[in-house]
């Protein structure tokens, strides 16, 4: 057992708060880089302790190995959180960490090297029974790579055997874009991983984005929290989560869930991951990939099992066995998440950029608010376009949309253009409502999502409001006995 | 008197106007009143709603029922024009990114789609292409170097023409068809776009 008395968090906005928190009511000291581009980071004024860091681009610095467990060394930590994005996923990272003689919370290094790994996972997926998408791995036979993945028919997905997060990927309809397909994702590949090697595998039409949250700890024991689904998504990225699933059958769920456990048993899975799937119209899943990290998404799993992730990672990172066993988790209520993106919607999902003037978060029963910017905060490209994530919970299905479409029409954010209002038509959407979700739903249902436009008496209003925010205004206004022609009079 | 517009419809100009406790907005007195820095409570519709708004310069960011608009005020005095004319040869950044690779240098001819440079922002790549056949006038940026909205990346010259050209726009592939230049031709390529 080793025992975490402080620990650095090499990440920033709201997962660095988020881990903030939880370590803070464990008793556990916390430390968070700084970077001059990011000094109005939230965690900031919560943690314990802040070091700057250095860096141009400034992600350089969330993504320099030696300087995070170096900056870990120096404030006195005992143990490495990293979150999701940046290193979370990086195996050099993990072993560089325990090489330092500090915790790492997360998996050990050669299980994030098995796992992390696209084509090592799949191989690993296929071993322990779990199926697969028909697939072709360029590494097999680099000269025959094209003609094998012609022959597992189209349509056809060629993405980077060390992807992630929708880069390199290409769909492909037909023969004739084969070839340029494969240049694409290639360069791609080569220019986000530095590595340029290719998979292709059967692109399944119509899916569903299913992942199981699985927890292991040192003592051989693993577990599931239940699944997310994760369909509503814009070029491959995710946008609105929630759990449980709607419209999965129970057999459907178990045995997706028991797969996510065999595979991560097997694996000598330990801490947090999450085994994804998609699943076909017609209920068959396949493996797609495992995440060996916390997810942004994981608060809607918190929210219907009533646990805390983020203290059961680092109760498992000491040492200690899991708290539950299968049979003592309990899912109650349903919970969706909606990503507060820096992206005009309307526009392309283009990103944007600007500064947090005025901030106002939305509240009330089931309302958590992840927020990673302050007012005051520039937008800028520096960093991801996440600004915050909301997350509701209800009793049912029902009532979280309802919440969810309050808490979006509450969620204020003026300077920048946030994705607040697509996501609320996405959400008051019949199809979403009635559960009819696949990655496909935002491209199909375009035309009903766009903006309607505003009133005259809306308009008005803006502009009145527009007027009364300039201060310059109320000086020149006219006074009273001008205005008593008005239609009232205080 | 002010004269507001939308920035999504600049063509449409509003006339405002702060009378005491209400503003008169193209003729139509608006009741409302600030109820905490920021907000502010209207009737819309026969029913009061909370409007929050805050301004940045000449620009006012409004939020209404969960939606955001951002509203221009246009001083009478200041001309525009002197702006469009410098601007007009120059091809903007549509967003804030980073330049991820040059295509040309600087002098070389380039045909109408040629690809010009590659660039990023957040997580969409997007290519500049030449609209029209000409020489590499200017190339500002250095691959790995950043620019913000409204800088110039590229700016093509007509051959046949001393005048430079308007020649290169980057937009998003979705919004292709909506682009009021038939001479303005973009190609973007993002992660999973089909191709």
């Amino acid at each position: 057992m080793t025992t975490i008395d402080k620990l650095f968090i090499a990440n920033r906005a709201e997962i660095a708060l988020r881990i903030v928190r939880t370590a803070q009511r464990l008793g556990i000291a916390t430390v968070v880089p700084w970077h001059r581009q990011d000094r109005f980071g939230p965690a900031l004024a919560q943690a314990d302790q802040a070091v700057e860091v250095f860096g141009e681009p400034p992600v350089a610095a969330w993504l320099d190995i030696p300087g995070m467990v170096r900056m870990a060394l120096e404030s006195g930590c005992d143990a490495i959180h990293p979150g999701y994005g940046f290193l979370s996923e990086n195996a050099h990272f993990a072993r560089a960490v325990a090489q330092a003689g500090l915790t790492f919370v997360g998996p050990p290094a050669s299980v994030i090297e098995l796992m992390g790994d696209k084509i090592t996972a799949r191989r690993f997926a296929v071993e322990n029974g779990v199926p697969v998408t028909p697939s072709a791995d360029e590494a097999d036979d680099p000269s025959t790579f094209a003609q094998r993945a012609h022959a597992l028919g189209f349509p056809l997905l060629i993405k980077g055997a060390a992807g992630g997060g929708g880069k390199g990927m290409q769909i492909v309809r037909h023969e004739e874009g084969l070839t340029q397909a494969i240049t694409l994702a290639r360069a791609e590949s080569q220019r986000y991983f530095g590595d340029g090697r290719l998979f292709a595998e059967r692109f399944v039409e119509r899916p569903r984005h299913i992942e199981v949250q699985v927890l292991g700890d040192t003592h051989g024991h693993v577990i599931h929290l239940g699944e997310r689904e994760c369909s509503i998504q814009r070029r491959f990225q995710k946008l609105i989560e929630e759990s449980p699933a709607p419209a999965l059958p129970t057999g459907l769920r178990e045995r997706i869930c028991d797969a996510a456990v065999r595979l991560a048993a097997a694996a000598g899975y330990i801490n947090a991951g999450t085994v994804e799937c998609i699943v076909a119209p017609d209920g068959e899943y396949f493996f797609l990939e495992m995440n060996t990290r916390l997810q942004v998404e994981h608060p809607v799993t918190e929210m219907v099992t009533g646990l805390d992730l983020v203290e059961l990672q680092l109760r498992v990172a000491q040492g200690e066995a899991l708290p539950i066993r299968q049979e003592d988790v309990r899912f109650s209520g349903h919970a969706i998440e909606c990503r507060i993106l820096a992206e005009d919607a309307d526009a392309g999902f283009v990103p944007d950029t600007g500064k947090v003037l005025l901030l106002r978060t939305p509240s009330g029963p089931g309302v958590r608010f992840d927020c990673g910017v302050t007012e005051g905060a520039p937008v800028t490209a520096d960093f991801d376009s996440m600004l915050a994530k909301l997350v509701v919970h209800g009793a049912d299905r029902a009532l979280a949309i309802s919440r969810m479409r309050g808490a979006l029409a509450e969620t204020v954010m003026l300077g920048v253009t946030i994705n607040n209002d697509f996501l609320a038509r996405v959400v008051n959407h019949p199809a979403f409502a009635r559960g009819e979700t696949d990655t496909g739903f935002l491209e199909r249902h375009q035309a009903q999502l766009a903006p309607v436009n505003p009133s005259l008496a809306e308009c008005q209003a803006i502009l009145a409001a527009a007027a009364s925010a300039c201060p310059d205004m109320a000086a020149t206004r006219i006074p009273e006995p001008h205005a008593a022609m008005g239609a009232w009079r205080n | 008197m002010s004269i507001f517009q939308f920035s999504d419809t600049p063509t449409v100009r509003h006339q405002v106007q702060a009378l005491v406790g209400a503003i008169r907005v193209d003729g139509t007195d608006v009741r409302v009143h600030k109820t905490s820095p920021g907000c502010f409570m209207a009737t819309v519709d026969a029913c009061p709603e909370p409007l929050y708004a805050v301004a940045h310069g000449d620009v006012i960011h409004v939020h209404l029922k969960g939606r955001a608009w951002k509203i221009e005020r246009v001083d009478p005095t200041r001309s525009t024009a002197t702006a469009v004319a410098a601007g007009a040869g120059a091809s903007h950044a549509p967003m804030p990114g980073v330049v991820v690779s040059l295509l040309v240098s600087s002098g070389q001819c380039v045909r109408q789609g040629d690809a010009l440079l590659v660039i990023e922002s957040m997580k969409m790549q997007m290519t500049i292409s030449a609209s029209i056949n000409g020489e590499v006038a200017e190339l500002p940026l250095l691959v790995g170097q950043t620019f913000q909205r409204g800088d110039v990346l590229v700016r093509v010259q007509a051959m046949s023409e001393a005048a430079p050209l308007q020649a290169a726009q980057a937009i998003p592939s979705e919004a292709d068809n909506e682009v009021a230049n038939p001479d303005t031709r973009t190609s973007a390529r993002r992660e999973g776009s089909m191709t």
